[in-house]
């Protein structure tokens, strides 16, 4: 197990939550959220399962270790999952939870010229945020944030970086109607044709 | 003088010499390598193992009197750019064969990265085992 802290404010931000983790695997940080570019995710969590030879066999599922009851407020571990990470682990390619081809491609889909434009104008801003340039960087901010509005990687570090009401004049409420953006997590769709 | 700022992805640079503008960025062929890690040779623009040819067409849109356009040249390999005039700053970001189908063979790509004890991991280092990859983040 590796985990990955994409966080533009570097380990001042993340570092609380590791320590309280106690983690015991390798807890890594991205601050450039360079290699969250390279695997294209576009939103945390975000879950790859990568096999003995190096490929990958689930891509970008949107998990919570933990999942709260609407209603009554409790959040107990999702058994669902941690049975499907149960069954990779002792059947590997038999597993019945890896995606087919399909599905890696949903998840994972070429890119195109405005993707990297995209991730572009993030890396530029990101640069200007964190060097004294806020008010530089908001364009380029809401420029990877206009080519690329199902990104909620780009909104909520970029936002993160400054004050969504002030800098972008929405809520997080809003953003989330917002028909651009599509869905804030695509359907996890533990095994073919489920629910999740 | 005023101070032009290049990334070139991970490489971070300054040039006095730069010449930035909204129509595009110009450096001195003699800091070519150092701010872009590329170089002029007679089989094209080379980079480690990878060489481009340059078309006589676009020669002269590419360079002029001793300097070299990495806009036009970022057109040249589809390679996104962005800039802020205000700042001189520049971010050019992967050419063409680094992004495109880059995770159609399904293979995981490699990375390294550091622990917050400054300790570098790479995937590669796991393989022959199942990695369980979590990106996360604070926000």
């Amino acid at each position: 197990m590796v985990t990955i802290a994409c966080d533009a404010k570097g380990s001042a931000a993340v570092e609380p939550f590791i320590t309280a983790a106690g983690q015991q695997h390798p807890s890594l940080l991205d601050e450039k959220l360079r290699v969250a570019e390279l695997y294209d995710v576009r939103n945390v969590p975000s879950i790859f399962w990568i096999d003995e030879s190096g490929r990958m066999v689930r891509a970008n599922d949107p998990v919570y270790a933990l999942r709260r009851n609407r209603e009554t407020g409790e959040s107990t571990i999702n058994e669902e999952y941690l049975n499907a990470v149960r069954d990779w682990v002792a059947n590997g390619a038999q597993s019945a939870f890896l995606m087919d081809e399909g599905r890696l491609g949903s998840r994972l889909p070429d890119l195109e010229f405005d993707d990297v434009a995209a991730a572009a104008s993030f890396q530029l801003g990101t640069y200007l945020a964190l060097h004294d340039h806020a008010a530089d960087a908001l364009v380029h901010f809401k420029r990877a944030q206009a080519l690329r509005p199902e990104n909620w990687t780009y909104k909520r570090q970029s936002w993160n970086l400054g004050d969504i009401e002030r800098d972008y004049g929405t809520t997080f409420q809003e953003a989330l109607k917002d028909p651009a953006s599509g869905p804030f997590y695509p359907p996890l769709d533990l095994v073919e044709n489920s629910a999740g | 003088m005023t101070t032009t700022t290049v990334l070139y992805q991970d490489q971070e640079s300054r040039s006095e010499a730069a010449r930035s503008s909204d129509d595009g960025l110009w450096v001195p062929l003699s800091e070519l390598k150092a701010v872009s890690g590329w170089e002029l040779k007679p089989e094209g623009v080379c980079k480690d193992e990878v060489c481009v040819p340059v078309p006589d067409t676009r020669r002269r849109a590419l360079i002029r009197d001793e300097e070299f356009s990495l806009t036009e040249f970022a057109g040249l390999i589809e390679q996104p750019v962005a800039h802020d005039e205000n700042t001189k700053v520049w971010y050019f970001g992967p050419p063409a064969w680094a992004w495109k189908s880059r995770l159609a063979s399904r293979v995981a790509p490699d990375f390294v990265l550091p622990d917050l004890s400054g300790q570098v991991h790479a995937l590669s280092e796991l393989k022959d085992k199942k990695v369980f990859l979590l990106f996360w983040a604070s926000w």
